[in-house]
């Protein structure tokens, strides 16, 4: 009895046949079981059983029926399972070796797909690195983070609404103590401070913070214990200190034995309690060597001095930040609500006690604000942060270039396999097949362009760190799980979406069409979806190069602007006292030793004390003035106490009258200089020299304006500002510092100036040394970073955009090149083919730049405020951009056009 | 017909091997042919059979495959592996070791020592 054989499963499984699903197995079990019965039956009533017995009997003998049945369907089904799994994986392993082999015959177009993926992913992989440190991913270790927020106050002022994260400490209390919505307020201070001493001293990031930082963030210590919030009492605190892991492994080789020992941060010495979890850096952007109470901190930070109030009171001083955590329940809104009944509160107080200088509560419009936890999410977001997002945008559209680009290249790869596709589809290779190998075609180039993605997120990281955003501690991309998992999301969609194009234009081909004819005829359709990918290409570029103008023209705007000083060869040199306290005379003795000993050092040509720095220290007063209507005065202007060396020094012009000289001592009448501006706004075309002006808060009397000078832009966003200055000799204070004027570069001499003017320095206090530019230089980062990134993407996007012309027009010639044999043929010359193939090269870029254009006049003014006395709309850079797409649109046509004017009538025509 | 013996716990499976050593077949062509073989000796429970050939193709001793009876009825034909080879002369080494030592302990009439 030889049985005959059903269909192979392995034949099934060759030929794709569908594959047995639950129903069937049930089927096949229930007629296995059947067919046993019927046999049994037919057995029995053969050995003379009546036929109903026979199948009683039958039943009986075979036993639990039901039972065996769903055991049987059950293990079945599980067999089937993994046959099919396996089957999965089979083809899936035989499309993957199949893709493989496909690709390495191809090695260029292999190289040129995955340099175009890589560099598109790339490009988002390294601004997914920086959009997520700065704006996604909240502090470390933060429990809950959805509840937690920064706290800001707002007030108006001459009708601008101004947002402040910095505040004083007693206002903290007030807000603190006045507020019901909040489980924890934190008050914190990221500062550098100098920690060790001697020879060890160095500056490294401190986190002052309240004793409840720590059940803010709902952390527990590595070891030890946290300081508590009885810890952190007024006026002084605990001088106990909680290390930072990292300082802890490295400084103290992870020692437990740390705990007890002690650290002198600032002038005070501290007691080390415990070690904060490893990466927990509380809210600081960079690591923190160690967290102390910030009634400890300020203690050390802030000395009580005579006739001034202590740290702790007072409105004057804003300094520390504020974060809260609402407590259940609580909606932004009433959280606001609540913030801006506690701050106007706080502020009836502060007026109470300084009613000439506090306004109206009602004219400044209090506001409590609890927003976002990330500082670059919340109301004082820095450029930086705001041209970081548009960048991350940026780069999408960058990686969409590469994507029409390799789907471009993809479709026109198919079009010459149209022969071989439509032969396995006559063969009887399924479709679902057939675009399921596509696919794996695709993601398989993606994947390689991922693996180069990482390469190069890993090294632009680290330029655009160094370069453009140093102000945030970095780690390493390729070790970032985060940025990995971004990078294999995007090179996923990557493959999915340039394989779907080539994948369904099989799919939807003519079968016979395809067979029949060469590989010439029915591209028609296909070219001009690859046409339209060109123009969205072009599109996209145009809408890249015109941010890159825009930002580059900022930046040079920036650069070029009169700073009204010249910032080039000058240092400042600032006195940290660090604990010594001198009196008066001799602080004031030992700036004018120091100022004396650096004129006299080689590397500078003269020196000058000073207050304020343009781009950093900042003073201001008020003022008022005899026979002056108060409204023609501003409530602030900026101030300045200076030797009379300071004009000469920064290389400011005298324009009337006279600086400051040696005899304007405290002896003598006081005396003051203002800027053009100033004196303009004042008294117009008065002479304004002679005139008494008096400070706000002052007792000083009347001081004479003896000369006028030039402005200084005090920072990029105010611009020249009006400014007023006083002599050092009859204003002097402890928090001054010195201008130096350099005969070589300020960077090159910085450190023999300072090497120069240390050892004046009693005790441990020291001098501290800065290039004047780099103030200036950090204002002008978000131009540079949205100029430098920009035009890098822009280029990117050209060069894509001119490649994928370039292929397409070629393609075209060489499909046509029967069609141009004719028209030579005809008596057509070369340079009208010439023209035609340029034309139509034309065609497709001035649909796409139109495009660009279009969207870049609409997209322009989001981008205004971050631009720098530039119109989003600015003629030139349209233009210039224009031109350039043209030209690269000429530089990518030209070729195959020339190759075009070129073929032989009598070969094109002879050919298929 | 002698009372029936019920197969002894684990000797199915060698048993059904034994039936697939020389052709495929199904389910009640190995029922009726060890029926037949024991001379009605030995009572398989049906179920039982088909839980053991389930087991057995889950074990890759056997492989099933669809085929038709001569009388054309769709019928699951099993086929035993080389595995499948393999195990049933292990076992059939085994069990008849076995047989021996207990027919000759049982065989014994008088203690000697």
């Amino acid at each position: 009895m030889k049985p005959r054989r059903g269909i192979r499963a392995g034949i099934r499984r060759l030929f794709r046949l569908p594959p047995d699903r639950r129903d069937g197995i049930e089927a096949e079990v229930g007629d296995q079981i059947d067919l046993h019965l019927d046999l049994r039956t037919e057995q029995l009533i053969a050995q003379g059983l009546p036929p109903d017995a026979a199948r009683v009997e039958a039943v009986r003998r075979f036993g639990p029926l039901d039972r065996s049945r769903s055991t049987l369907i059950s293990s079945a089904s599980r067999r089937e399972h993994r046959m099919q799994l396996r089957d999965t994986f089979d083809a899936l392993g035989q499309d993957l070796r199949y893709a493989v082999r496909a690709l390495r015959k191809q090695p260029g177009f292999t190289a040129a797909v995955i340099l175009t993926l890589g560099l598109g992913i790339g490009a988002n992989a390294t601004m997914f690195g920086v959009v997520d440190r700065l704006l996604l991913r909240g502090p470390a270790h933060l429990r809950e983070p959805g509840d937690a927020g920064q706290i800001y106050l707002a007030q108006r002022f001459r009708g601008e609404e101004r947002f402040d994260n910095n505040i004083a400490y007693q206002r903290y209390l007030d807000i603190r103590d006045n507020t019901g919505s909040f489980s924890q307020i934190v008050a914190f201070f990221n500062s550098k401070l100098v920690i060790g001493s001697g020879a060890e001293a160095r500056q490294v990031q401190i986190g002052l913070a309240s004793g409840n930082l720590w059940a803010f963030f709902g952390v527990r210590p590595a070891i030890g214990r946290f300081f508590t919030e009885e810890e952190d009492r007024i006026p002084s605190g605990a001088q106990v200190a909680v290390l930072g892991h990292a300082y802890w492994r490295t400084a103290h080789a992870g020692d437990p034995g740390v705990i007890g020992k002690t650290l002198i941060i600032g002038r005070t010495t501290y007691t080390i309690i415990g070690v904060a979890p490893a990466g927990f850096s509380g809210m600081s952007m960079v690591p923190v060597t160690a967290f102390i109470p910030i009634t400890a901190g300020a203690a050390d930070l802030l000395p009580q001095r005579a006739g001034r109030p202590p740290w702790y009171q007072g409105y004057n001083f804003t300094w520390m930040e504020m974060v809260a955590r609402r407590k259940p329940g609580v909606s932004t809104e009433a959280a606001n609500t609540d913030l801006t009944a506690a701050f106007r509160r706080s502020l009836a107080a502060e007026r109470e006690a300084r009613p000439s200088s506090v306004p109206p509560i009602d004219s400044v419009r209090p506001r409590g604000v609890f927003s976002s936890i990330i500082f670059d999410r919340g109301p004082k977001a820095r450029a930086s942060a705001r041209v970081t997002t548009w960048l991350g945008g940026v780069s999408l559209l960058v990686l969409l270039v590469a994507c029409a680009n390799v789907a471009s290249l993809l479709l026109a790869r198919a079009i010459q396999r149209r022969r071989e596709v439509a032969v396995r589809i006559a063969l009887g290779v399924s479709r679902a097949r057939l675009i399921r190998y596509l696919l794996t075609e695709s993601v398989l180039l993606a994947a390689g362009g991922a693996v180069l993605a990482i390469v190069i997120a890993q090294w632009a990281g680290s330029a655009l760190h160094t370069l453009l955003l140093p102000d945030f501690e970095w780690g390493h991309m390729i070790a970032d799980r985060r940025v990995l998992l971004f990078t294999a999301a995007a090179a996923l969609a990557a493959g999915v979406t340039t394989g779907v194009a080539p994948a369904l234009q099989h799919v939807g081909a003519d079968l016979t069409g395809a067979l029949k004819s060469g590989g010439r005829e029915g591209g028609l359709r296909r070219t001009r979806l690859r046409s339209s990918l060109i123009a969205l290409q072009g599109g996209i570029s145009v809408i890249l190069l015109i941010g890159a103008g825009l930002f580059v023209r900022s930046l040079h705007n920036a650069r070029s602007i009169d700073l009204g000083f010249d910032a080039d060869r000058l240092l400042h040199v600032g006195l940290s006292m660090r604990g010594v306290t001198l009196d008066m005379p001799r602080q004031l003795a030992l700036f004018d030793g120091v100022k004396e000993r650096a004129k006299t050092l080689p590397e500078v040509q003269t020196a000058a004390s000073t207050i304020s720095v343009p781009f950093w220290i900042t003073w201001t007063t008020g003022i008022s003035s005899p026979n002056v209507d108060s409204t023609r005065l501003r409530d602030d202007y900026y101030a300045n106490a200076i030797s009379p060396e300071y004009f000469e020094t920064i290389g400011s012009p005298i324009l009337r009258g006279r600086g400051f000289t040696v005899s304007d001592d405290s002896t003598s009448p006081k005396v003051a200089v203002m800027s053009e501006s100033m004196a303009r706004e004042i008294w117009a075309n008065e002479n304004p020299l002679g005139k008494c002006i008096e400070l706000a808060d002052e007792t000083s009397g009347c001081h004479t304006v003896v000369g006028v000078v030039g402005d200084v832009v005090r920072g990029f966003a105010e611009g020249t500002a009006p400014h007023l200055y006083l002599s050092w000799a009859q204003n002097p204070s402890r928090n001054g510092g010195l201008f130096v004027r350099t005969r070589g570069r300020a960077s090159d001499v910085k450190e023999a100036v300072r090497r120069g003017l240390q050892p004046l320095m009693p005790g441990m206090a020291y001098v501290d040394v800065n290039v004047v530019e780099e103030f200036v230089d950090p204002e002008m980062r978000p131009w540079r970073l949205g100029a430098t990134m920009f035009t890098l993407f822009g280029a990117l996007a050209l060069v894509l955009a001119a490649v994928g012309l370039f292929s397409v027009i070629s393609y075209n010639v060489s499909q046509r090149t029967h069609e141009l044999g004719v028209r030579l043929a005809l008596g057509a010359g070369a340079s009208d083919v010439l023209r035609l193939v340029l034309r139509e090269g034309l065609r497709i870029t001035i649909v796409g730049m139109m495009l660009g254009v279009g969207v870049a006049l609409l997209a322009g003014r989001f981008l205004t405020p971050l631009l720098f006395s530039v119109s989003p709309r600015d003629p030139l850079i349209f233009g210039i951009v224009i031109v350039t797409l043209l030209v690269a649109a000429v530089g990518a046509t030209l070729m195959p056009a020339l190759r075009a004017s070129r073929v032989n009538p009598n070969v094109a025509l002879r050919s298929d | 017909m002698t009372e029936q013996l019920a197969p002894m716990k684990g000797t199915l499976d060698t048993l059904v091997l034994k039936a697939l050593s020389w052709e495929p077949m199904h389910g009640f062509e190995i029922t009726t042919w060890l029926e037949g073989q024991s001379g009605g000796a030995l009572g398989i429970d049906d179920s039982a059979l088909y839980q053991a050939l389930d087991r057995m193709e889950e074990r890759g001793l056997i492989k099933a495959e669809w085929g038709l009876t001569e009388n054309n009825r769709r019928a699951r034909y099993y086929r035993m592996t080389t595995a499948g080879r393999a195990h049933l002369r292990a076992e059939a080494a085994r069990w008849t070791r076995y047989a021996d030592v207990m027919s000759r302990i049982l065989a014994i009439t008088s203690r000697t020592t």
